[in-house]
């Protein structure tokens, strides 16, 4: 398997193994920007993924009912459908999906412009970046989550906490592509700028960035998925509210059947993601179908 | 009018392998309006040369000057070519030939003027709204001469811009620069390795040799202003042709046993 070190000496997007309970890389290795050169894979992907998600609602739904394994162990696919539905209409979920989302869109605000500077600083003083960037990318095999009593005495137990370390996790992604993408910009790109004299405004936007933009691009995907994973994973370890926390709160006083409804929302809120990233993703980099 | 003047220019790298001597004692000069090629065995200091004449890489000896103004840093005035591709990927053809224009400080209504003219100087007409990856490597060097020239610079650097193409288009491309040339006041210095090339575009062609990068013949091209192709085949097109063949050959071989030496 790769390491995140060995991912960053090549000319890929950095790309992240496992580093969080909850949190699998699944989605890391669909992060080359060499996947847009073969046109109709999108469209390929969202066909495979719709069957796929249809076959396993169905064996969900037929494996209850014919005794396979009992409801208490994973409840049909049209009751656990039926209880979600039921939790849209109350309060409490939207009290615990408000928290969660306000934790994860800070996580990835902060996340993007921190892993952003970063990036930019790791290209702009290639020493610094010599120095720090191995800690950047050792920080992906410690679990997060052990950090979380140092952010409790330092912040307390609440959102914030959450969100500071949740915003660490989506900063090292957004910060390693970065660099790889502008210290990856083709010279001849840089004599130009130099030869019409740009200014290190008109180099940033009109060379830097979009040069690197595949990488950057790939890197902020990476950095909202792991928004996403850290704020739920945080929320379920130590926290008093949100959707992370009330899965675990539903685990642990056994309504089993509520905890699967909670489980498939985030399911889907993340699919729905996921979909979006890609078409926002696509939309940023159109027209250059190298 | 720009001429190029070159005051025993001499140009050192430090390498960890020592001091390389990559330009050494040139002294020459490209009259203002004249088109002189530069031949020479690879890495024999050629893109070297002009990137010091660009303003892009710092002599280490001696003095350039263009139209008289001694060169010290990049210059609107002096145009590059470069060898590699350096169309941006992200933006049009007609994006592409604006940037240059953009950060002059052309005004939105003369860029969009002055990117039309040049790309229909270069034969793109009809393909302004593609993107570089819908050309072949022809096009998208003229898309990045058309850059260039939309500038409208005194002096034009080439840096073997046709290198990678094939033999065909590289001909019709030589063929539509000499054609720009001669309509416009430029004064042109072309670097190449294809002494045909060198011959039929230009005026006078300069032989280096490899390390150090001396200029070690200059030979005027005596051939008729218009030149098709059919020319190589004359007697005085292969008398030069032989003369910059024989420079050229003993200083190839000298190159490939210092560098099997070295190696
Ligand atoms: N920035 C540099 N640092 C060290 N050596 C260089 C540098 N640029 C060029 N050289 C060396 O200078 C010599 C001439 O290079 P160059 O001008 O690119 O040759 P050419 O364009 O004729 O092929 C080569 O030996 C090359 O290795
Ligand atoms: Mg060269």
């Amino acid at each position: 398997m790769r390491t995140a070190a060995m991912a960053h000496q090549s000319k890929e997007p950095v790309t992240v193994p496992e580093t969080t309970p909850t949190g699998t890389a699944a989605a890391a290795p669909a992060m080359s920007p060499r996947r847009r050169r073969r046109l109709g894979d999108a469209t390929f992907s969202g066909i495979a993924t719709t069957i796929l998600v249809a076959l396993l609602a169905v064996l969900c739904e037929i494996g209850p009912r014919a005794g396979w394994w009992g409801e208490e162990v994973l409840p049909s696919t049209s009751s656990i459908v039926a209880s979600a539905a039921d939790l849209l209409g109350q309060p409490q979920f939207w009290g615990d999906a408000a928290r969660t989302s306000l934790e994860i869109g800070l996580s990835i605000v902060f996340g993007s412009v921190l892993g952003l500077l970063l990036g930019l600083v790791f290209w702009k003083l290639p020493t610094v970046g010599r120095i720090f960037e191995p800690y950047l990318v050792s920080f992906y095999a410690v679990p997060m989550v052990l950090f979380y009593p140092l952010a409790i005495v330092v912040v307390g137990i609440n959102a914030s906490s959450v969100v500071i370390l949740a915003t660490i996790m989506a900063t090292i992604p957004v910060a390693l592509n970065t660099t790889v993408g502008l210290n990856g910009i083709r010279p001849v790109y840089l004599k130009l700028a130099r030869s019409l004299q740009c200014s290190p405004r008109q180099l940033l936007t009109s060379i830097a960035l979009p040069a690197a933009a595949p990488f950057i691009v790939a890197g902020l995907r990476l950095g909202v998925v792991y928004a996403l994973i850290g704020s739920i994973a945080m929320e379920f370890v130590t926290a008093q509210a949100g959707l992370g926390y009330r899965i675990r709160y539903l685990y642990e006083i056994f309504d089993n059947q509520t905890m699967f409804a909670y489980i498939f929302v985030v399911l889907v809120v993340s699919m729905i993601l996921t979909a979006l990233l890609v078409a926002v993703e696509k939309l940023l980099v159109k027209g250059r179908t190298q | 009018m720009s001429e190029i003047n070159l005051e025993n220019v001499e140009v050192a790298f430090d390498t960890p392998a020592g001091t390389v001597v990559a330009v050494s004692g040139v002294t020459q000069r490209v009259p203002a309006q004249g088109f002189v090629s530069l031949v020479g065995p690879s890495g024999c200091g050629k893109s070297t040369l002009l990137s010091v004449i660009a303003g892009l890489t710092k002599a280490t000896g001696g003095q350039v000057q263009v139209g008289g103004k001694v060169v010290n840093g990049p210059d609107r005035g002096i145009g590059v070519v470069f060898q590699e591709d350096s169309t941006l990927p992200w933006r049009t053809v007609l994006d592409n030939v604006r940037f240059a224009l953009q950060v002059a400080g052309v005004d939105k209504e003369g860029q969009l003027e002055r990117a039309r003219w040049a790309i229909e100087l270069v034969g793109l007409k009809g393909f302004a709204d593609a993107y570089p990856s819908m050309l072949s490597g022809g096009m998208r060097q003229r898309v990045a001469l058309a850059r260039t020239l939309a500038l409208e610079p005194g002096v034009v650097l080439m840096d073997e811009p046709f290198a990678a193409l094939d033999q065909q288009t590289r001909i019709f491309l030589g063929a539509e620069v000499r054609s720009i040339w001669q309509r416009s006041a430029q004064t042109v210095l072309f670097v190449t390795h294809d002494i045909s090339e060198a011959i039929l575009l230009s005026e006078q062609v300069w032989v280096m040799s490899y390390r150090p990068g001396q200029i070690i013949d200059v030979i005027d091209v005596d051939l008729p202003a218009e030149r098709d192709p059919s020319i190589v085949s004359s007697h005085a097109f292969n008398e030069l042709h032989n003369r910059i063949w024989t420079s050229l050959q003993e200083e190839s071989m000298r190159g490939f046993r210092q560098q099997e030496g070295a190696a």
